[in-house]
């Protein structure tokens, strides 16, 4: 593990390639990635942590954590069957259009997620192309259904784009020996197919979450940025920030740093524990 | 192992799958929704919202909550026109009610509340570091090649637009008591070399009041309150008032068509409430200036005495000032040059 992880050696003796090429890995990182970083930790902790506790047990600021961890579930929730249902059938299937399924799929990943949210108004907001045939009192734009379906827009080729290729490549051969055994199609992909796609499930699921929430350009169009009703955390922090609060602003920026953070090393760490029974 | 695991998703379910109630839903009583321009926050939420909640029990013995979000006045508005569930708007311009009328949101009927529907007023001033190092004494020394200026963004922000037009009338004001005539080209020139200096246009004056707090520009044109607010927060600012400034007036109004019948008493109550001397003696305390009562100005010993105050008025209103001085003047002649 320690010298070279590919097991090739170019040079004899001493490498001096490996500790300058790790250097200036980190050298690139830390002005673009690990000083703004720390920076939210510096200044966080600067005025003590009493008033960070304050700032982090404010109500507003639990609900707003506690929001976006909700319309985040609900979100991945949909887009890990979804993706898992389409990816399924994409890998299985070939027919006309296929290719244009996949790039329908692929699209929300390129659009500016401010133009998501603008979008959802136009179409579901109470003067929207569909939304104006609901009652005042079903309305879905301005509440946490709204937020819960910027989401899915946002993250919706994420868990695809994790699974398919997995799907893709997997061997053919256990489900075929399933089938010569006499397995339905369903026993097949329950007994099967999905146990081998569980770590890219879960991987999805989390790099789904991850995104859900931390997204905020979709959001402020849609939810209103209700204080205690419809601010997410990204909302909270950029209202905090906009009402000069810094302090209160940069305390759920921790959470969330710390958050995806620990999203990131379950993805690394973790993923065995998560495949294996 | 299976189960260490079944019991850890469970509770991640459980404890991601119900939405959090709103802490104001369980306490019962009718809940008041509130969009205001960005300044507003601090005088609503310490002391017209808790004053006016207990004089609505005192009187009528149920319970009223507010809730609210602050923004730009044109974000405001925007939001408002597009659905967002408000039931009251209080705006930084007049320009932003009238959208909300032609919008199909509110009626007419606002400018016959008290004072033509204007709740309250504060005049222009310029912000500098402490010290006033850069030697900025007038809206003019703005526009010189060392000074860098933050600006909120006129597309989104009320006080933006305020800041145009105080700019602007400020130099017609003093060219003619110079001179004897209006000099708009010299009020443009100001214009343009100010603009010149901006170096960031956030969207709403307090956001663009945090960016200055965070070190950014050597200038900031905002309402006085916000200049009042950091003085008293101990920020290492000074106020520059200029000779001649404009004071804004903000409108409040009800947004009709999203307040239910059952609603409209304790909405207009608190909209009326607004006019009270309670209310307007609230509004002076976070260095608004009343417009019901101008002996309870004296009662703010920080106010700035302003030698040639002006209003919208001069431009004709904002029916005018809009177009003629925001469109014409700004956009087409500073902005994009």
């Amino acid at each position: 593990m320690s010298a070279n992880l590919s097991g090739v050696r170019h040079t004899h003796g001493r490498d001096i390639v490996k500790p300058l090429s790790v250097a200036v890995l980190i050298a690139v990182m830390l002005p673009l990635v690990l000083l703004p970083l720390a920076s939210i930790f510096i200044f966080g902790t600067s005025t003590g942590l009493a008033s960070f506790w304050k700032s982090l047990t404010a109500p507003e600021a639990v609900f707003a954590l506690k929001l976006s961890m909700v319309t985040s579930f609900w979100a991945t929730g949909f887009n890990v069957v979804f993706g898992l249902f389409a990816a399924y059938v994409l890998a299985k299937y070939t027919f006309w259009g296929r290719n244009a399924v996949i790039v329908l799929i692929s699209i929300p990943t390129a659009i500016p997620t401010a133009v998501a949210g603008f979008a959802l108004l136009l179409l579901w907001g109470p003067y929207g192309l569909l939304g104006q045939y609901l009652s005042e009192d079903n309305q879905i734009m301005f509440t946490p259904y709204a937020i819960i379906l910027a989401n899915i827009f946002v993250t919706f080729p994420l868990a695809f784009g994790v699974i398919m290729p997995v799907l893709e490549t997997m061997s053919r051969s256990l489900e075929e020996a399933s089938a010569t055994m006499g397995a339905t199609r369903w026993q097949t992909f329950w007994h099967v197919t999905l146990p081998s796609l569980r770590g890219a499930i879960v991987g999805g699921a989390l790099l789904t979450f991850a995104r859900s929430v931390g997204e905020f350009g979709s959001t402020i169009l849609v939810s209103g940025n209700l204080a205690n009703r419809t601010q997410t955390a990204p909302l909270y922090i950029f209202a905090k920030f906009n009402e000069g609060q810094v302090e209160a602003a940069n305390a759920i920026a921790i959470v969330l740093a710390l958050f995806s953070f620990a999203i990131f090393s379950v993805l690394f760490f973790a993923r065995d524990w998560l495949e294996t029974d | 192992m299976k189960y260490l695991k079944a019991v850890f998703f469970s509770s991640v379910v459980l404890f991601a799958a119900c939405l959090p109630s709103a802490p104001d839903d369980v306490k019962g009583g009718q809940t008041i929704t509130l969009y205001g321009f960005s300044i507003l926050k601090e005088a609503l939420e310490k002391d017209i919202y808790p004053a006016f909640a207990a004089k609505w029990k005192r009187e009528h013995g149920a319970d009223v909550n507010f809730v609210s979000s602050f923004a730009g006045s044109e974000t405001v508005t925007n939001q408002i026109l597009q659905g967002a569930p408000a039931d009251m708007a209080i705006l930084s311009i007049e320009r932003d009610a009238d959208r909300l009328v032609q919008g199909g949101a509110a009626s007419e009927e606002w400018r016959k509340l008290p004072n033509g529907g204007i709740v309250n007023k504060t005049p222009f001033v310029i912000l500098v570091r402490a010290g006033n190092p850069k030697g900025i004494h007038d809206f003019a020394d703005l526009g010189r090649p060392d000074v860098k200026v933050i600006h909120p963004d006129p597309v989104s922000s009320g006080g933006a637009q305020w800041s145009l037009l105080s700019i602007y009338g400020s130099e017609l004001m003093k060219s003619a008591a110079e001179t004897g005539t209006e000099d708009k080209v010299r009020a443009l020139h100001t214009l343009q070399s100010i603009w010149k200096n901006v170096i960031s246009s956030p969207g709403s004056a307090r956001e663009a009041r945090t960016q200055f707090e965070l070190g950014q520009g050597d200038a900031l044109i905002t309402y006085e309150l916000e200049g009042l607010l950091m003085k008293q927060a101990n920020a290492p600012i000074d106020v520059v008032v200029p000779k001649a400034t404009i004071f804004s007036e903000h409108p409040a109004l009800m947004i009709d068509r999203n307040v239910k019948a059952d609603k409209r008493p304790v909405v207009q109550a608190f909209l009326n409430y607004l006019w009270t001397e309670e209310a307007q003696r609230a509004f002076v305390k976070y260095h608004f200036r009343s417009v019901t009562n101008e002996s309870l100005n004296t009662e703010n010993p920080k106010f700035a005495k302003i030698e040639q105050p002006f209003t919208v008025e001069k431009f004709g209103g904002w029916a005018k000032a809009y177009p003629e001085i925001i469109e014409q003047v700004f956009r087409d002649q500073v902005q994009n040059k």
